[in-house]
């Protein structure tokens, strides 16, 4: 299948979306599909062989971050040559609802498209206003997916109509092969986290609490930390001896993320909501580390209802504190744990991803011309 | 002169947006047939490869349940269809019936993308312009198909442990 997919954001910036894109888009050429990946970035930047360079992007403040986004007539011109040469079998646009490539390909575009909804976002005034806009691009599109729950629940509420709910995948390949960090996780045991630490939603103030506790005990017990923000902060609020045992990674690439993940004993996630997926949970379990995870709705259908990890109930900082010694005592449980994971992640492998995917994009064909596809039972 | 070419362009603009309105008519019309068309292939082919499986397992209930999705007058279908898929719920998933699994959950794509099809095409015929210049005669008025969502083993969301 030629399959064209258009990404929104730069990949010069690191983000969901971008890796999602770049993800599916090496699943579906390892599944032998032609697949051409039109992005927003200047011509020279170094590139995947499958990217089409769209041009400089703007910066965009959007959902509380600054996404690089390229729209206009320049781009249109770009978006319409793309097409043209490119000659689809099918188009996949990503946030298609944001003033980006995205929305000028599922304009431009004359075939199938199918689109992909990442963010869960609210209906806005700006929404409201651009109503018949977006009807437009609604009708444009003729199957729509979303990633998880919370973003069909969107679709469903504010925009009239479904979505077929696909999750992201993980390449469980790159984070099972990892190396881990040189001396990680060491004799004494160790803890790890990865988020934004500031973020209260986050729950990182709980692990902080639970892990005073445990190293009071644990001589030896180090806590890993990586994502964005300053290290006086994430220290905030810990006795000053333990300062020496806190390692922080700072912002980390998608390489360092996978090696974090297997240098620990233990991951924890102690959000407190707001999670609509729990992507840094298949993360950890294609990574092969035992979990600890707040007891919301989306992280325990992730880890099977408490099988592929160790649940405890939201904001409860005393009984995080003792599922984390529990696991750091009993390396048998932790591999049990891990072996368990590793189960339940084959269900979010890219491959098996984009095979669902992949049958989106048919029937999308399918309610294009009316002839039905077959497609081999893999 | 100048109301002539006021005039003219508002012809002009008239008959434009009518043209193009016409034309998105036809077109979200065209596909809906296109997606009915395919929901029925893919509602053909779940029931067959249900009375195969039944006919493996000598299953007498489900060969019943899967010969009546198959005959079922277009009135009766949604509700035979949601029979059969009871049926299948009710059945163990094992190695062979893996094709049944597959053909379900192509089934459940195929009726999300039809009921969204089908409710774009509705909203438009709905409009007043549309109604006004009967644009949707040459377009019998597209139809939902209201069954159980037919998915058999949510893959990649597995249920939580009660």
């Amino acid at each position: 299948m030629r399959v064209g997919i258009v990404c929104p954001y730069s990949f010069d910036v690191p983000g969901g979306v971008q890796n999602h894109v770049m993800d599916l888009a090496e699943a579906l050429i390892a599944l032998g599909h032609e697949v051409s990946v039109l992005a927003p970035a200047d011509e020279d930047a170094p590139l995947p062989p499958y990217v089409v360079a769209a041009g400089r992007s703007v910066p965009f403040p959007y959902n509380g971050s600054v996404a690089r986004i390229s729209f206009g007539p320049v781009s249109t011109a770009r978006v319409r040559r793309w097409l043209a040469r490119g000659d689809f079998d099918v188009l996949h646009v990503h946030e298609p609802f944001s003033l980006s490539l995205s929305m000028l390909a599922v304009l431009s575009a004359r075939g199938p498209v199918v689109a992909t909804f990442h963010t869960a976002m609210t209906r806005s005034r700006a929404m409201a206003a651009a109503q018949g806009l977006l009807q437009l691009v609604l009708e444009r599109i003729t199957a729509r997916i979303a990633v998880s729950a919370l973003a069909r629940k969107v679709q469903v509420e504010h925009v009239g109509g479904g979505a077929v709910e696909i999750p992201n995948g993980v390449a469980v390949a790159k984070f099972a092969g990892a190396a881990p960090l040189p001396g990680w996780p060491g004799e004494g045991g160790a803890v790890g986290f990865l988020g934004r630490f500031t973020e209260p939603r986050k729950g990182f103030g709980l692990l902080r609490t639970a892990y005073a506790d445990l190293a009071a005990t644990r001589p030896g017990l180090r806590l890993l930390v990586a994502g964005p923000g300053e290290r006086e902060e994430l220290l905030d609020g810990l006795p000053a001896e333990l300062h020496g045992r806190v390692t922080y990674l700072g912002k980390v690439s998608e390489e360092d993320k996978a090696r974090m993940l297997r240098s620990v004993d233990v991951y924890v996630a102690p959000n407190t909501g707001g999670e609509s997926f729990g992507m840094i949970l298949t993360e950890a379990m294609a990574a092969g580390t035992a979990i600890v995870a707040s007891d919301l709705d989306a992280f325990r259908r992730v880890l099977d209802g408490g099988r592929a990890g160790v649940l405890f109930p939201v904001g409860d900082a005393a009984a995080l504190g003792a599922r984390v010694g529990e696991l750091l005592d009993d390396p048998a449980r932790r591999s049990a744990l891990a072996a368990a994971a590793r189960e339940v992640v084959t269900e979010f492998d890219w491959p098996v991803i984009a095979e669902r995917v992949l049958e989106v994009y048919a029937t999308a064909i399918e309610a294009t011309d009316g002839r039905v596809i077959d497609q081999e039972v893999p | 002169m100048w109301w002539v070419v006021g005039v003219v362009t508002v012809v002009v603009l008239v008959s434009t947006y009518l043209t193009w309105t016409a034309a998105r008519v036809d077109r979200l019309h065209a596909r809906a047939a296109a997606a009915a068309k395919a929901l029925d292939a893919h509602l053909l082919r779940r029931a067959a490869a249900a009375a195969v499986l039944a006919e493996e397992r000598s299953a007498v209930e489900l060969y019943a349940a899967a010969r009546i999705a198959l005959d079922s007058p277009p009135e009766e279908r949604e509700a035979a269809e949601n029979d059969l898929t009871r049926q299948l719920r009710t059945i163990p998933l094992d190695e062979d019936a893996e094709a049944l699994v597959a053909a379900s959950r192509r089934l459940a794509v195929a009726r999300q993308v039809h009921t969204d099809l089908v409710r774009d095409a509705l909203s438009l015929r709905r409009r007043r312009v549309v109604r006004l210049l009967r644009m949707t005669r040459r377009h019998p008025e597209p139809e939902y198909f209201d069954i159980d969502d037919p998915i058999l083993a949510p893959a990649a969301v597995p249920t939580p442990l009660p």
